[in-house]
């Protein structure tokens, strides 16, 4: 009451308000004699002193604290693996993408020699995971029991940076329809044959297209069921799935409109002529044949595509007689056949095909239709002695695997540091650190001790060696 | 003098600009003769001119010299050089001194015995200094009763029409102190601009405030009447530092002192660094660093070090500020920080205090026990229920720290809330 009369007064001004008397259990006199502002502040100081002096604790009831986080079983990592990590947390020595990947490459090496992450560096690590998924996915095992305790008190839901997620199931019946699929794809298949009619359109088309991850020939009656679906979306997904099983009786369907359309001419056969499709009838229009359009001229070109794609692909080897890349060879001056067989080969992951055409059309579906080991060496070699763009090239590196094989490795390079090179240098800034193998890293180091006018080659270059030489020290800290 | 870790060099720094630019230069590359002893890191570091820079750097008061034009204190070069250093990537040690590394040591220690010599030679003439005393307490004097002036007539007209009144006014008001000689006054009321246009309890922040400030001008005033304790004290209060001179010759606490925590700030204008220190008998003191804006401070004590160094207390009533009278030697990590308090306790602790020297507004307490509660802005609560609200906490890192176990927490106990500087966990004292 004395501190609110106080208040009040000192607020509006003792000019038109008077200071309260104190309490007269404080004990506390006023001399005689005094102004009224004097008065005041003689008690504000009282005031001043008794708020100070008498704090007592609150007794907040302890609702907001978790039960405390059990032990962990692994130790953690300590001195130099520790001090690297905590640099690289807080100080980062490199640029920050490649500061995000040598923390994930810490924790996975922490995983592997059976250590965790230090609990004071957690908070840092967690924070920095919110924004970069690659050190998100690589927590764990690493950030050990303390780490999950604090993921959940800062957020019970803790998930994956939502821009880096994707194909994220729309609701929790296709989430879990999309695990059935993965566990047992039959067992899949029967329900959703049983569930057929029951379920929307929409529920159709999203569970079908599901099949697409590992599709199986036993898939195929459920398939022509669905070409008779009067939803259009479920009989595209049909479509598109069909394209990917070229022992199907579509395909046969396929086969056999595409056959009468080639012909080999010329007197050595060296010429391959490719007819139109003619319109196509209610059949050709169930497999996928794209009718005519309502105005203007047909696209008799997408007929053609649309049958090369549902067809099997040694159709054009048995017309031909010869195998696989010399086929390909009479197409060379066909881009959009080309493109359909591509298409083809993609959909059904043919690498004997991917081989063929490969000879002629460099592209990214073929490549990753290829072994890891053979894709690098393809690549290794059309690197040396092709003249690509590098935004042809660009591409193609990207999606390799990392770390590249040595090979491959001084094959860029040796594009990287010629005349030209400093455009695929800078069209690569972000993968070269993180792609090129150790063996590499003393290349870079002498080509950056080359003079070098180009900035954006020496930046890679000098992310490269900086990158390698704190992945090395990361591998012997943990030894 | 031991090599300097990373972080060390880090915090010497005077920027992040300086750290990034250091970092690019922190590779043997460009640097040549570098080398070592216990005292001296040199190099010489090719720049863009034809001339290589000539970096020295005094490791052990701490002390750079570099030939390039920079107004960085330390430079990049400096900074380089010793990134280098700690690292173990150049400089080692048992090269022959540099000739310039060795000149600039030298004309150093020139300047330091001169600058001793001359004060030694120079006797204090008796009646200059009482004459200058004079004039001091003279313009202190008509400075306190100005502001008592204006304390009255805050009053009179209210401190809501205070709280109208503009930034400048109280600039102007912290500046009339300034000319007085009371710069600690001064700070405390520039601050208070900003207090009451940020805080929703501002009314009572300045009435009780201005309680303070008119105990302060009474106290001045009843000088005589204090014993030496309380008079340095309100010293203190209104800023008439003491002479580190005359605490060198005082009393000489040897150690080994045990790192408390310690807490860095930043106002602008000023950085300042507290470290809690507590001695073999359990007296607590505090070191105070302060550093102008882009210079470095004194790089600060690991908590939980046991330091083999002898001190000198300032005057005023514990815990005393204190300052470091000869070199200080690690002597490793202590477990842990003592016998720690309950809450109760230690607010009993900050009412003694408070009842011993009004002025003092922040009270070092270890406490035991005691669990990290996230709500709001942090809470502690210890085994008898009781709870205390956390200021300037990094939660993230007490939780990760101590798991939502009870631990032992060293801190500042300000306003009622606890700064958390120290925590003891697995028997390791750490910095959170």
């Amino acid at each position: 009451m004395w501190l609110t009369d106080l208040r009040t007064a000192a607020l509006v001004g003792t000019g038109r308000h008077e200071a309260p008397l104190p309490p007269a259990e404080m004990g506390f006199h006023a001399p005689e004699g005094q102004s009224r502002e004097e008065f005041l502040l003689d008690q504000a100081a009282l005031a001043d002193v008794v708020t100070r002096a008498t704090r007592s604790a609150s007794a907040v009831p302890i609702t907001g604290v978790f039960s405390p986080a059990p032990a962990d079983m692994e130790p953690q990592a300590s001195g130099e693996a520790a001090r690297l990590l905590d640099l690289l947390l807080t100080q980062p020595p490199v640029g920050l993408e490649l500061r995000t990947q040598l923390v994930a490459d810490w924790l996975k090496l922490a995983e592997e020699s059976r250590r965790r992450v230090p609990h004071r560096l957690l908070p840092a690590l967690l924070t920095l995971a919110e924004t970069k998924s690659t050190v998100f996915r690589s927590l764990e095992p690493a950030i050990g029991t303390r780490g999950r305790w604090m993921q959940e008190i800062k957020s019970p839901t803790s998930q994956e940076p939502a821009s880096q997620r994707t194909g994220a199931p729309s609701s929790d019946a296709a989430a879990d329809y999309d695990v059935l699929r993965n566990r047992d794809a039959s067992a899949a298949r029967v329900q959703l044959q049983e569930n057929w009619t029951s379920l929307s359109a929409r529920e159709r088309a999203g569970n079908l297209a599901l099949f697409a991850g590992n599709l199986l020939d036993e898939d195929e009656a459920l398939l022509e069921r669905a070409l008779d679906d009067k939803a259009k979306g479920v009989r595209e997904v049909a479509l598109r799935l069909l394209d990917q099983l070229p022992r199907s009786a579509r395909a046969t369907r396929m086969a056999a409109r595409l056959k009468p359309l080639l012909q080999v001419k010329g007197l050595l056969s060296k010429r391959l002529e490719i007819d139109l499709p003619p319109d196509p009838d209610k059949d050709a229009l169930r497999d996928g044949v794209p009718a005519d359009p309502r105005k203007g001229e047909p696209d008799r070109m997408a007929r053609l595509e649309a049958i090369i794609k549902g067809a099997p692909l040694d159709v054009w080897t048995s017309v031909t007689g010869r195998n696989r890349s010399a086929t390909a060879s009479l197409l060379k001056d066909e881009p959009r056949i080309l493109d359909a067989m591509i298409a083809a080969t993609a959909a059904r992951n043919d690498v004997e095909w991917a081989r063929g055409l490969l000879t002629v059309v460099t592209d990214r579906r073929l490549l990753d239709c290829l072994p890891p080991a053979e894709r690098a060496h393809w690549l290794e070699r059309h690197v040396r002695i092709s003249n690509d763009q590098p935004l042809t090239l660009a591409p193609l590196l990207q999606d390799l695997p990392q770390p590249w094989s040595v090979p491959l490795a001084d094959a860029v390079l040796t594009v990287i540091s010629g005349k030209d090179g400093g455009r695929l240098a800078a069209m690569l800034s972000e993968d070269l650190p993180t792609a090129l193998p150790p063996e590499a890293t003393e290349r870079c180091r002498l080509l950056l001790a080359e003079t070098d006018k180009d900035a954006a080659r020496r930046r890679v270059l000098r992310d490269a060696v900086q990158y390698q030489s704190f992945k090395q020290s990361l591998t012997e800290a943990f030894r | 003098m031991g090599r300097w870790s990373e972080e060390t060099v880090i915090k010497a720094a005077p920027d992040a600009s300086s750290l990034a630019a250091a970092r690019k230069l922190a590779h043997p590359g460009p640097w040549s003769d570098s080398g070592s002893n216990d005292v001296l890191v040199w190099g010489r570091c090719q720049g863009s001119g034809k001339t290589p820079y000539q970096v020295s750097v005094d490791i052990v008061a701490p002390a750079y010299r570099c030939s390039c034009p920079s107004r960085k204190f330390p430079c990049k070069h400096a900074l380089a050089l010793l990134l280098l250093w700690s690292r173990g990537e150049a400089a080692e040690a048992g090269a022959a001194t540099a000739d310039f590394a060795k000149e600039w040591a030298d004309q150093r220690a020139d300047r330091a015995t001169a600058k001793e010599r001359r004060q030694s030679e120079q006797p204090a003439d008796p009646e200059a200094q009482a004459k200058r005393l004079a004039a001091r307490l003279a313009l202190m004097d008509a400075g306190v009763d100005d502001f008592s002036r204006w304390l009255t007539d805050l009053v009179r007209t209210g401190l809501a029409a205070a709280r109208k009144q503009p930034y400048s006014w109280w600039d102007g008001v912290a500046a009339r102190l300034v000319d007085s000689q009371l710069p600690g006054l001064a700070e405390q009321v520039r601050d208070m601009a900003s207090q009451i246009h940020g805080r929703t309890d501002w009314s009572d922040h300045l009435l009780l405030h201005a309680g303070r400030w008119w105990a302060l001008t009474k106290a001045w005033s009843a000088r005589d009447n204090l014993s030496p304790d309380e008079f340095a004290d309100v010293k203190a209060a209104l800023g008439w530092s003491t002479a580190s001179a005359d605490v060198q010759d005082t009393e000489q606490l040897p150690g080994p002192w045990l790192v408390l925590g310690a807490h860095r700030s930043d106002d602008g204008r000023l950085q300042q660094q507290r470290t809690w220190l507590q001695g073999p008998d359990g007296t607590v003191v505090v070191v105070l660093d302060f550093a102008a804006q882009g210079q470095g401070l004194a790089a600060p004590q690991l908590a939980g070090a046991l330091l083999d160094v002898t001190i000198a207390r300032y005057p005023g009533t514990a815990p005393q500020r204190a300052m470091f009278t000869g070199p200080v030697n690690p002597l490793g990590a202590a477990p842990s920080l003592g016998q720690g308090n309950s809450i109760g306790q230690a607010l009993k602790q900050e009412s003694a205090a408070v009842a011993v020297s009004p002025w003092r507004t922040r009270h070092p307490v270890l406490l035991e026990g005691v669990i990290i509660n996230p709500e709001d802005r942090g809470w502690l609560h210890d085994p008898n229920g009781e709870a205390l609200p956390l200021v300037d906490a990094p939660l993230d890192s007490l939780l990760a720290l101590t798991g939502g176990h009870a631990a032992d927490i060293f801190g500042e106990l300000e306003d009622g809330r606890l700064r958390p500087l120290t925590v003891v966990v697995d028997s390791m004292v750490v910095t959170p």
